[in-house]
């Protein structure tokens, strides 16, 4: 009579690791202070009872690349704040890690790469980004008007790097935004973000 | 005259080996098993991934970040290729995700199957997009790669025994095993008799299914007395109930690697 209990997936070093902590749909949004590619605060409570997405950014992800290179992101971005709500972009790359830029050639970046949010906002030391337990580029969070998380998670359906892929994907954060702004509850509020990882320090 | 002997000798019969293509972090070769198709059999083919030291690509199940290779193919009319069968992952973390992929070589196996009436030379082409990544950066790859098969006898040559190496990688799927899947306190439990002498003691076990099991978390497998309860704590992003579960079970007691499925109504 065989009895036993083992671990059969646990490899060398425990990879059960602390995960940061992740806001959870209908949760309160963290607040933050931190400063933009122009080096002026920006504080999530300026923009009490107004729609905001949060999304980060690493312009030398792949991933980011699709949505940039193919225009879908600053499509977005304009949409959206035309609809009054406020974007912002966030690198969270920690300096002398891939996507870190200073603040002036970030936002020399951005221009080119087309960004139409409303801030571009750096978090070097991560702060921002491990609160909202931000994993990916591209991760993307919607706070709605009562300052509460109204979605989590990836920007859409079809995690790849490839372009064409965007015009089939299910637009999570659309879909998202569009019911926050329409008064109704976002049927999809929780997915699994997709991209490279968000380039903490180590 | 040495020269032309030596040519002649050379000379290919058919180009049953694609140039190898190098993209991103890894390079990309097909190959296949077999110098000539016969109508309506199948013809075993490879793709070898070839990845550079310090990087890694993905399975099926990536995990947290990560895109597993996609192979999109075009061949002539009447042909049909079966899945893209997977070898084995390994765990890692990135940074910190967790993730399941390959290190080194991967190869992966697909079967092409011709029409009944099938004639001529064959082109096969794949189109192939992979993502790699190290602790810094993701880096993605594509490639083009084709073949030229003629029809013949179908006889196997020198790529026979990496496809034969490949195989032994891959998990077979065991019929009959009666599997059962349940959820309890954020814990998902998948319950199931082994047909014949499988004992997975000391075995390795993967989610092949994304995000219905953490992939962060250790899978704990435990022998029942008649069955084995391989469980692990649900994955945050599951959706819903899970309606297919697919373990992977490598190493240990096995002598080749398997896979346990599980379907929903």
């Amino acid at each position: 009579m065989k009895s036993n209990t083992f671990l059969g997936a646990v490899l060398g070093a425990m990879i059960c690791s602390a995960t940061a902590y992740a806001v959870e749909p209908g949760d309160a949004a963290p607040g933050f202070t931190v400063k933009n590619v122009k080096g002026e605060e920006v504080s999530l409570a300026d923009f009490k009872d107004k729609v905001v997405v949060l999304e980060w950014i690493n312009y030398d992800c792949p991933f980011v690349k699709k949505h940039y290179g193919s225009g879908n992101m600053p499509k977005l971005q304009q949409t959206y704040t035309g609809k009054d709500v406020v974007w912002i972009s966030v690198n969270s790359s920690a300096e002398g890690q891939q996507g870190y830029l200073p603040p002036s050639d970030l936002a020399a970046r951005s221009t080119k790469e087309g960004n139409k949010a409303s801030q571009i906002v750096l978090d070097t030391d991560g702060t921002v980004g491990k609160a909202y337990g931000a994993m990916t580029t591209p991760h993307m969070i919607v706070i709605d008007q009562d300052g509460k998380v109204a979605y989590n998670g990836a920007i859409d359906s079809k995690a790849t790097t490839e372009v064409a892929d965007i015009e089939t994907a299910d637009s999570y954060v659309s879909a998202a935004l569009d019911a926050v702004l329409a008064g109704e509850a976002v049927e999809t509020a929780k997915t699994k973000p997709y991209g490279c990882g968000v380039k903490y320090a180590k | 005259m040495k020269f032309s002997l030596l040519l002649a000798a050379g000379l290919p019969l058919t180009s049953v080996a694609g140039a190898e293509e190098k993209s991103g972090h890894a390079s990309a070769e097909l190959l296949c098993g077999v110098s000539s198709y016969q109508p309506g059999e199948t013809v075993p083919v490879a793709i070898r991934l070839k990845i550079e030291p310090g990087w890694h690509s993905y399975w099926i199940n990536p995990g947290i970040g990560g895109m597993p290779l996609k192979a999109t193919w075009t061949l002539p009319d009447g042909w049909k290729a079966g899945e893209l069968q997977q070898p084995v992952p390994k765990r890692f973390m990135t940074g910190d995700l967790p993730g399941f992929g390959y290190e080194g070589e991967a190869v992966f196996l697909v079967d092409l199957t011709p029409s009944g009436d099938a004639a001529g030379e064959a082109s096969l082409q794949v189109k192939l997009a992979w993502l790699t990544c190290n602790e810094n950066s993701c880096v993605p790859g594509n490639a083009e790669l084709s073949l030229k098969l003629p029809a013949g006898d179908g006889a196997a040559n020198g790529n026979a025994p990496v496809i034969e190496t490949a195989a032994a990688k891959i998990p077979k799927s065991v019929e009959h095993t009666r599997a059962g899947v349940t959820e309890e306190d954020g814990v998902v439990t998948m319950r199931f008799h082994m047909p014949g002498d499988y004992d997975f003691k000391g075995s390795q076990v993967f989610p092949a299914t994304p995000d219905v099991m953490d992939p962060a978390a250790p899978i704990a497998v435990k022998w029942e007395g008649e069955r084995w309860s391989v469980s692990a704590p649900k994955s945050e992003y599951a959706d819903g109930a899970a309606e297919a579960l697919d373990l992977v079970f490598a190493g240990g007691n096995l002598k080749h690697p398997v896979v346990v499925c599980w379907r929903g109504k």
